[in-house]
């Protein structure tokens, strides 16, 4: 998406990091962002979910629009 | 672009200390893929060794001709051997085996080749005694190279971009041959699509081996007693659909074909027999499956009746091993489908 010019980023937890960021950089997107939440994910209530989700909505917006759409 | 060459010294534990420091090896000492080595290894394929066979996930390398023969003779493979390994590398990147999601995942997910055709006799794969373990040097290399084509091209280093949690011991090799000779049915890839005539390797994304002991002699019976062996909840096919696969020993084909059975009915049988109600998941599991078949099955209740995959073709079989009343079960990744390519 981000090589089409759309806003683009990443979310995964800390335990994919390195994967995202080794991905991004063979695909050329060294500056792709990636928002990391805490691992594991997985074993999360949906309340903690959303409770996650509300905390850091603003800041991947902000992430979303620094990646730049052209 | 030709692969790299540098200058080492004519000490064998020396290019083993370099090669385990940069990370390309599995672990294991290597053979060091001098030019003279891989050139050996190109006299045994028409392409041009700056072809590109496929571009490897997680990172995306190219696999060339000259770089899938570098880990050939890095793993100990004879030159005889290469087009095995391209055949095999271009069926991995196939999209629907999902090279990505098996690289990259949590999952224990190892390549498993299968090879059937004239070129079993050929290179000498075992498809008898042990044909799952040691011994073998075409077995024991060439799942070997498999695995250093998928690390060192497609970049999937443990704990970097191969996130395996736990992983298995068919990441360091994992190959075998059907032993088309005692199989009372049609051959996997005549099954597949092609003449019999015909050499190929098969990949399969596979999450692991359980050995099957049953001295039954009874079809109808030897069938329940491997279906209960399929059935556990910890399982991608019950969430995802996948494609089970089974290693039938010789002997236990025959009490299977005595009994009547085609491929066709073993399948269906075993279809019908691995059914698992969802109570028996995790209700996580649950929501796993859900999401993954929900437009099968609508609203997955604890009395849901789900099967191990999505029809009874998408349950797949060879015939290997030598005498004994032991067949394999070889439960799959999931999110993936086997992969057939041509020897040429």
């Amino acid at each position: 998406m981000a090589k089409r010019g759309k806003a683009a980023l990443t979310i995964c937890s800390t335990a994919f990091k390195t994967l995202g960021r080794a991905q991004a950089s063979a695909l050329g997107r060294q500056d792709l962002p990636i928002a990391v939440m805490p691992h594991p994910f997985g074993l999360r209530k949906r309340e903690e979910v959303r409770e996650i989700a509300a905390k850091v909505v603003d800041d991947i917006a902000q992430l979303v629009s620094k990646s730049g759409a052209k | 672009m030709p692969a790299a060459t540098f200058e080492a010294l004519d000490d064998l534990d020396a290019i083993n200390k370099l090669y385990r420091e940069r990370r390309w090896s599995d672990g294991l000492p290597i053979v060091p893929p001098t030019p003279e080595r891989v050139a050996r290894m190109l006299q045994h394929t028409q392409r041009r060794g700056d072809e590109v066979i496929a571009v490897l996930a997680p990172g995306f390398g190219e696999a060339t001709v000259e770089r899938i023969a570098i880990n050939a003779v890095m793993a100990g493979c004879e030159p005889a051997y290469l087009p095995v390994l391209i055949a095999a590398t271009s069926a991995v990147a196939e999209p629907q085996f999902n090279i990505q999601g098996i690289e990259a995942t949590t999952n224990p997910a190892a390549v498993w080749l299968v090879l059937n055709g004239p070129i079993v006799e050929k290179l000498g794969v075992n498809a008898t005694y042990n044909c799952l373990g040691q011994g073998n040097w075409a077995n024991a290399t060439l799942g070997r190279a498999m695995r250093l084509i998928l690390q060192n091209i497609g970049g999937a280093l443990p704990g970097d971009m191969d996130r395996a949690t736990q992983g298995q011991p068919a990441k360091y090799t994992f190959c075998c041959a059907e032993n088309e000779a005692q199989s009372p049915w049609a051959p996997l890839h005549v099954e597949r699509g092609f003449a019999r005539d015909v050499s190929t390797v098969t990949v399969v994304g596979a999450e692991g081996t359980l050995n099957m002991n049953t001295h039954s002699k009874q079809a109808n019976e030897l069938l329940r007693v491997i279906a209960e062996c399929m059935v556990h909840p910890a399982s991608n096919e019950y969430c995802h659909a996948g494609e089970p696969w089974l290693v039938i020993s010789p002997e236990h084909a025959e009490i299977l074909q005595a009994g009547g059975l085609s491929k066709a009915d073993i399948k269906a049988r075993l279809w019908e027999l691995t059914q698992m109600p969802a109570s028996r998941l995790s209700a996580k599991e649950v929501l796993r499956a859900q999401a993954s078949r929900g437009d099968e099955y609508g609203e997955i209740k604890p009395d849901t009746l789900l099967t191990i995959a999505r029809t009874p073709n998408d349950i797949w079989f060879i015939v290997a091993g030598g005498p004994g009343t032991h067949s394999t079960y070889v439960p799959c990744f999931g999110n993936s489908r086997a992969v057939t390519r041509e020897i040429l």
